[in-house]
């Protein structure tokens, strides 16, 4: 298969004494959209901070495209190519639109950055009709557009995104998950966590399933039983 | 009667002035750390008797003695950030309120530990109660008709203006204050966009500390003195503006400076000297039971 961008070895992230991670191990390949599925509380969003390097691993390491990014600071992992899309979207309320994709492109100095906003906006017409408003004032769909928007202008070769439905309408799910496919198709790499098992599974070519801070299986949906790993993702092992 | 209305009202202008600017950069600080820095003043203090060092052993000009006082202040800010506030800083996003709060209270201990520190210092190095500053102009004050207004009032409320003018354009046109008003909005998604946040607070921490140096050497040279109180003046003159403000709005700081101001002028005219601060206080006390919302609002657009 294609080559591996992202791994983690043996991660374990702990807040005080309870692990939340407890030795957590994953691959992502270039070009794939890999799927985190589990439980609440199963430590999913830990271990994106934990890639994000908003928390710091105990121990284990994390490697991007060959080079270890372990003890990088946030900034510096997203200048490196990884970009998150937080649980609870975290858009800045009071900034415009506009400031928001701004912000997104920190850490960029090219010339490009006024074309992919124009671009994004394109993309999102809800936020060009907005973009001069405040980001706290749109919806809860608009706002996680715009996150993803945001972690977009960053131009990132891996996007995570943690729990992207969350909350969200219907109609609006289905609208992030046709981005999230279209994304893919632009050459973006996607690790994802969601809740959503069924819309989840559809776009995947890989998944894990994590319980109780540990990866208990994985594989490639259609592969097994898929019953099987929704009513897991959703209950824990009722073993 | 009315004359004197107009003129308590003008010199309220320029004592609101110069609390405006203190809590502005008062505000600044709790605007990216959400923590309050009882060494401000301290911090601006020693910039004064730095200047007030220079001056008696050098006999420098006004310039240079504004530039030290700027140079103390931001070099004192940076010796209480990196002991106060930076061992904190991540506790200040953990998901757990408590220890938030926790690290809140820590840091605002630490903060009056330096406090104290601060005063002793300045306090060893020059041992009187009371020191002259020079003052900014020696002639008269300027004359209109009945009234009368100091060159220093006109000069501090000249520079509250301008400070004001260049950090709205520093905030909403440059990169550095897209970078502050990020991480004042919410720091943990300003990490995810890519921005340095420990950086961000400290140039934040240098440049409250530049405007509140500024505000300092225009207070000691309108006063023409200084004294060790200069530390709690300071900050509980930029805290109470900022307070009545409604913690943690720029615009807000400036207003409640300037209310601050007047009211002071006005009561201190009519009910004499030893109700100026007690009025003072009665008025935060009746905005903090009644919570205007202007009071509730958080961000520093």
């Amino acid at each position: 298969m294609s080559e591996t961008l992202l791994e983690a070895k043996d991660l374990i992230t702990a807040y005080g004494k309870i692990e939340a991670l407890k030795g957590v191990s994953l691959t992502v390949r270039r070009g794939s959209i890999t799927c985190l599925l589990g439980p609440n509380g199963a430590g999913k969003t830990t271990l994106m901070m934990t890639i994000a390097g908003i928390l710091r691993a105990r121990s284990g390491s994390v490697t991007f495209a060959g080079s270890n990014i372990s003890s990088l600071w946030p900034h510096d992992i997203v200048a490196a190519g990884i970009a998150l899309v937080p649980e609870n979207r975290l858009v800045f309320p009071s900034m415009t639109v506009l400031d928001n994709l701004h912000a997104g492109a920190y850490q960029r100095r090219d010339a490009e950055v006024e074309s992919d906003i124009e671009k994004l906006l394109q993309r999102f017409p809800r936020l060009k009709e907005r973009s001069g408003q405040n980001a706290g004032t749109l919806s809860g769909g608009e706002q996680q557009m715009l996150a993803v928007a945001r972690a977009l202008m960053s131009r990132p070769k891996l996007l995570l995104m943690d729990e992207p439905s969350l909350g969200l309408a219907p109609l609006v799910v289905e609208e992030i998950f046709r981005i999230v496919a279209e994304l893919h198709r632009d050459g973006t790499s996607i690790f994802l966590v969601e809740q959503n098992a069924h819309m989840a599974l559809k776009v995947a070519h890989h998944f894990y399933l994590m319980e109780q801070g540990k990866i208990s299986f994985s594989g490639d949906p259609g592969s097994l039983a898929e019953d099987e790993v929704i009513r897991r993702a959703y209950l824990g092992s009722a073993t | 009667m009315l004359a004197d209305l107009v003129q308590n009202t003008l010199d309220g202008l320029a004592a609101g002035a110069s609390y405006a600017l203190l809590a502005v950069g008062f505000t600044l600080i709790f605007g990216v750390l959400r923590r309050v820095n009882l060494s401000y003043g301290p911090a601006i203090m020693l910039g004064c008797y730095a200047a007030t060092w220079v001056h008696l052993n050098f006999q420098a000009g006004l310039l240079v003695l504004a530039l030290t006082v700027v140079l103390f202040s931001i070099l004192a800010g940076a010796y209480v950030e990196r002991l106060c506030f930076a061992p904190h800083q991540d506790a200040a996003w953990a998901p757990s309120p408590a220890s938030r709060q926790g690290s809140a209270i820590a840091a605002m201990v630490a903060s009056f530990a330096l406090w104290m520190q601060i005063e002793e210092v300045a306090m060893l190095a020059l041992p009187k109660h009371l020191y002259a500053f020079p003052s900014l102009y020696d002639g008269g004050p300027l004359v209109f008709g009945p009234f009368t207004l100091r060159v220093e009032a006109l000069v501090m409320i000249a520079a509250a203006l301008a400070v004001c003018a260049l950090l709205w354009r520093v905030l909403y046109r440059t990169r550095f204050g897209l970078a502050v008003r990020a991480v004042i909005d919410s720091a943990p998604a300003a990490q995810l966009a890519g921005i340095n946040v420990p950086r961000v607070l400290m140039q934040v921490f240098a440049l409250a500390s530049a405007i509140g140096g500024l505000a300092g050497y225009l207070i000691a040279a309108s006063h023409e003195q200084v004294t060790p109180m200069l530390g709690m003046w300071s900050t509980l003159k930029g805290l109470l503006a900022m307070m009545i403000g409604g913690l943690g709005s720029l615009p807000g700081a400036i207003a409640g400076g300037i209310a601050l101001g007047l009211v002071e002028a006005h009561s201190q005219w009519f009910l004499g000297p030893q109700a100026r601060d007690l009025i003072a206080y009665l008025l935060l006390f009746v905005l903090l039971a009644w919570r205007p919302r202007w009071m509730t609002t958080r961000s520093a657009s």
